[in-house]
């Protein structure tokens, strides 16, 4: 049993590895790595739905997916989380033109991602979908035992307390990275996000030609590119570089049909970015 | 088939119009912001440091916190301690993740907020939330001093840090951004030691105070220990109003209401 001692120096400890240690200590925090970790909840599909890219298309992309969803659920467990789209940008722009910081960018960019969540709840609820709300986390079995779709708020509680980006003034933890940080905690293999692009290109295929599609590139390497764009938030990236239990996020083009059941299925198609850490 | 932008996306026109926000960066804008309470004062009160020592540590340090409350409006965030520790240590054990151990991480220092707020109850101290934080311009206007968790709310959606498991944002992070998103110029963190060292001073002898550094040559130093987290640093760099952290010994009398006043005591890490 843990024994509580006022040490020499007067501060009252709980004896244990920690104490009087400083976990700042680059030495303590290695101590602390290890080979595996806890998979609390492995064992279902977490499918993040492109704001911007799916969402605001409306009926014309929705109502084919909302379609697939239902059918993937008689075999699936399936998690959803849905992006803010086109208002988070309009957010955005108002709040950097009234010379907002970051931080307060961050705490009104979640509501429009909501609005989103409870529009897929209402395209979804006769098919058992339950929004759940940040604090009923630890439902999250709960949900899922009982046969529902649980639709998580994507974008994470970062709110006022945003860290100060490096290179620009926008929030940098949005919903790909949220939905990412979730898969991690809980333990999953991998991560899908719907977009409205077949996947993660050479170039920009709306400029080049001889764009290729990249099936399949690591986290690093991926951020040591220069051109192109990333597709998904760069927190993501860098968080999957580092993940211990996520081993591949999958982007996939949303807007063709049976392209979800395809990527769930284990097919590859889309372009899959790779931990490649070796952890 | 549809690929990418144009048509069938709603768009409303704005700034950013399309752009895909994978990073932060806007192209022609530079992010100027407006701080929004630039006169609060920032003060985290450690927990292993402070309230771990009891009576003996904390009362003269609430004496002058009520000293200077009607002079100066004051946030206080408070540290874990010990018992968080203990709780690291059990969820290591058990094979948890970063991400819970930061769930858990938050119960210890919000414990400390109460206990602190008790102490200041009849001097006007409040406990806060982070959903609060918006009223915080009414609890000063009242003369209040609100005290909250110095935890962040990433809570189960903590990063893992590079290595270990010990998650990298803890409540000097949390009181920093608090710092940060107000435009308080500096964050003051009051703990027990002087300051900043080349090495832990409680384990080594040799270990040399350092009164005034640049965040760029600290991090250049590679130190293995510091007298913040990590983060800290990297957010001080990148930070836009509160460009330094001042580091004092809260066991000494007078170090906190000098670090108020603006004195360059204890050391001060700037951007």
């Amino acid at each position: 049993m843990a024994k509580i001692t006022r040490h020499e120096d007067e501060r009252l400890h709980i004896e244990g590895r920690f104490m009087r240690e400083s976990l700042v200590d680059r030495r303590v925090i290695a101590s602390t790595t290890t080979e595996e970790e806890l998979r609390i909840l492995p064992d279902f599909d977490l499918v993040g739905i492109g704001g911007q890219s799916i969402f605001d298309r409306g009926r014309e992309a929705l109502f084919p997916l909302v379609a697939e969803i239902a059918e993937l659920h008689r075999t699936r467990r399936l998690v959803l989380g849905v992006g803010g789209g086109t208002r988070v940008r309009h957010t955005y722009a108002i709040g950097l033109d009234l010379g907002l910081p970051t931080g307060g960018l961050a705490q009104l960019a979640g509501a429009m991602e909501e609005q989103n969540a409870i529009m897929l709840q209402a395209l979804l609820a006769k098919h058992g979908s339950i929004l759940m709300a940040r604090e009923h986390f630890w439902e999250l079995p709960l949900y899922l035992g009982s046969g529902m779709i649980p639709i998580v708020i994507s974008i994470p509680p970062y709110h006022f307390w945003e860290p100060p980006p490096e290179d620009g003034p926008l929030p940098g933890h949005g919903s790909d990275f949220g939905l990412f940080i979730l898969a991690e905690v809980l333990g999953l293999h991998r991560l899908i996000l719907l977009k409205d692009v077949d996947g993660l290109y050479t170039k920009d295929p709306k400029q080049h030609d001889d764009a290729e599609l990249v099936p399949r590139i690591g986290a690093r390497e991926l951020l040591a590119r220069q051109d192109g764009e990333l597709v998904v938030d760069r927190q993501l990236v860098q968080a999957l570089g580092r993940a211990r239990n996520v081993e591949e996020v999958r982007i996939v083009n949303g807007l063709v049909p049976g392209n979800l059941t395809r990527a769930i299925a284990g097919e590859s198609i889309g372009t899959t970015l790779v931990r490649e850490n070796g952890r | 088939m549809t690929h990418g932008r144009g048509p069938g996306r709603r768009s409303i026109p704005n700034l950013l119009g399309e752009a895909a926000l994978t990073s932060s960066r806007v192209a022609g804008v530079d992010g100027e912001s407006i701080p929004l309470m630039p006169d609060v004062h920032v003060l985290k009160i450690g927990g292993q440091s402070i309230l771990d020592r009891g009576r003996k540590a904390v009362y003269p340090l609430i004496e002058e916190i009520v000293a200077l409350k009607d002079r100066f409006q004051l946030l206080l965030g408070a540290g874990g301690g010990t018992r968080a520790r203990h709780a690291y240590e059990l969820a290591l054990d058990l094979g948890l993740p970063t991400g819970v151990l930061a769930a858990l991480g938050g119960f210890v220092p919000r414990q400390n907020a109460r206990i602190l707020q008790m102490l200041l109850a009849r001097h006007g101290g409040i406990f806060i939330l982070h959903d609060d934080f918006e009223k915080l311009p009414l609890y000063f206007r009242l003369g209040c001093v609100p005290i909250m968790t110095g935890m962040p709310p990433f809570s189960y959606w903590e990063k893992p840090g590079e290595v270990g498991r010990i998650p990298p944002n803890r409540t000097d992070a949390g009181v920093f951004l608090s710092a940060e998103v107000l435009g308080a110029g500096r964050a003051i963190f009051v703990k027990d030691e002087r300051g900043l060292y080349t090495a832990d001073p409680k384990k080594d002898r040799g270990a040399r105070f350092i009164p005034r550094i640049h965040v760029d040559e600290l991090v250049a130093m590679n130190l293995d220990d510091l007298v913040v987290e990590r983060v800290v640093l990297e957010y001080l760099r990148h930070a836009r109003h509160t460009r330094e952290i001042q580091i004092v010994n809260g066991l000494e009398p007078g170090n906190l209401t000098a670090a108020v006043e603006g004195k360059d005591v204890g050391t001060i890490i700037h951007a």
